[in-house]
């Protein structure tokens, strides 16, 4: 199961400080996903020797139009393993499910964002993961969290309804607002979320970032095309 | 009152809960258990929160980090887990809440799970992103005091001055 988190200078930790957090709650790997406008400064090989644990390069697109965004897809595309769009309104929701090169919708009901049927269909076919994000429910109380609870119960039937890809996530700033994963799924129990679709959305990040790092290795060349086993020489 | 007998007596559970938080907070035992109620009864409501029973028995808490024992009723430790977690801050200070472990007994709670942590803490001198911070070291994970807030470090992030 993976994290997916905010480091320095975007959050108040350090990618190094988050790995060895999360190693120690029983995580198999962090995925970096500072916004583009604060990137960590990192060395992902060391810090994946030092506790045992994935480190996953990304980063999430924040932008207030879908033209400034897709540029910065394109930018960023070819470089990270995780492409994420800062999600939470109707323009840049619909930008992230409507964009193949995107991979993950982060936050779509955050802030006054929205999903329906046509982004949901929209993010099946172009393999948009949706994000649900467990911030609100863990940090904040009252009739904000009872907010953000109706939000997740409107996305989880719409993503069950079309069976849509999903990650989940704590969403933290610091190592101080990780949460193990035993914690998350017991806490999905309790808003409406199974402990099996709790578990899938944190292990999706995972599955993501193996595909990703498969499709842009040396030996990919394009969908359907294999480097075969030739003849050699004799 | 005469104690009731054995096989009526409540089962219990005994949570061992680490606790952490930046350098300069400090939190006693009224706070954390008032913050488990609270925590408690805005997620699971009054009749879960009754259910759950959550109170807590073993305290501690030095420096940073600290340690203590939740005691809840039986089968109702998942739900109390899920309050655990939604404990984001104590008296205004962000704290980070994990289980370690569950047990029948708060001897084999705080033999299994706790005290595992080294304690000792030392303020340096750390060159911290190019330029002089001070920061609490503490195994090899530093808390650097920035400006206003702290930055959480390992050994990998920084250089001793």
């Amino acid at each position: 199961m993976y994290e997916a988190v905010h480091a320095h200078p975007d959050g108040e930790s350090t990618v190094a400080r988050f790995a060895k957090t999360a190693a120690d709650y029983g995580f198999e790997g962090v995925v970096v996903r500072n916004h583009h406008d604060s990137r960590a400064d990192y060395d992902a090989e060391a810090i994946r020797e030092a506790y045992g644990i994935d480190v996953v390069e990304g980063l999430e697109i924040r932008a207030d139009d879908p033209q400034e965004a897709s540029g910065s897809v394109g930018n960023y595309r070819t470089t990270e393993t995780i492409v994420g769009v800062h999600g939470g309104t109707n323009a840049m929701n619909r930008f992230a499910v409507e964009s193949e090169k995107v991979d993950v919708l982060a936050h779509p009901m955050a802030d006054n964002g929205d999903v329906n049927h046509v982004l949901v269909k929209a993010a099946v076919e172009n393999g948009v993961r949706l994000e649900f994000d467990l911030s609100g429910v863990l940090r904040t109380s009252g009739g904000r969290r009872v907010r953000v609870l109706q939000s997740l119960r409107k996305l989880e039937e719409i993503v069950g309804h079309y069976d849509a890809p999903y990650v989940v996530s704590a969403n933290p700033r610091s190592h101080l607002e990780l949460r193990a994963p035993r914690e998350l799924t017991a806490l999905g129990e309790e808003i409406g979320l199974s402990t099996a679709f709790v578990e899938r959305g944190l292990a999706e990040w995972g599955r993501l970032a193996e595909r990703n790092r498969r499709i842009q290795s040396e030996s990919f060349i394009e969908p359907g095309v294999e480097r075969g086993r030739y003849e050699e020489e004799p | 009152m005469k104690h009731l007998p054995k096989h009526l007596q409540p089962r219990w559970r005994y949570l061992a809960v680490e606790l952490e938080t930046w350098p300069d907070a400090a939190i006693d035992r009224r706070a954390f258990q008032r913050e488990c109620w609270y925590a408690a009864q805005n997620l699971l409501g009054d009749p879960g929160s009754a259910h759950a029973d959550m109170t807590v028995l073993r305290f501690e808490f030095a420096g940073e980090t600290g340690e203590a024992i939740v005691r809840v009723r039986r089968g109702e430790t998942e739900p109390a887990r899920a309050a655990l977690a939604c404990i984001d801050e104590i008296d205004g200070a962000a704290v980070g809440v994990r289980v370690c472990g569950i047990s029948g007994t708060i001897r084999a709670a705080e033999e299994k799970y706790l005290g595992r942590r080294g304690q000792d803490s030392e303020k340096r001198n750390v060159v911290f992103g190019n330029e002089e911070r001070v920061a609490v070291l503490r195994e090899c994970v530093a808390d650097v005091r920035l400006d206003e807030a702290f930055a959480g470090a390992t050994d990998l992030d920084y250089d001793l001055a």
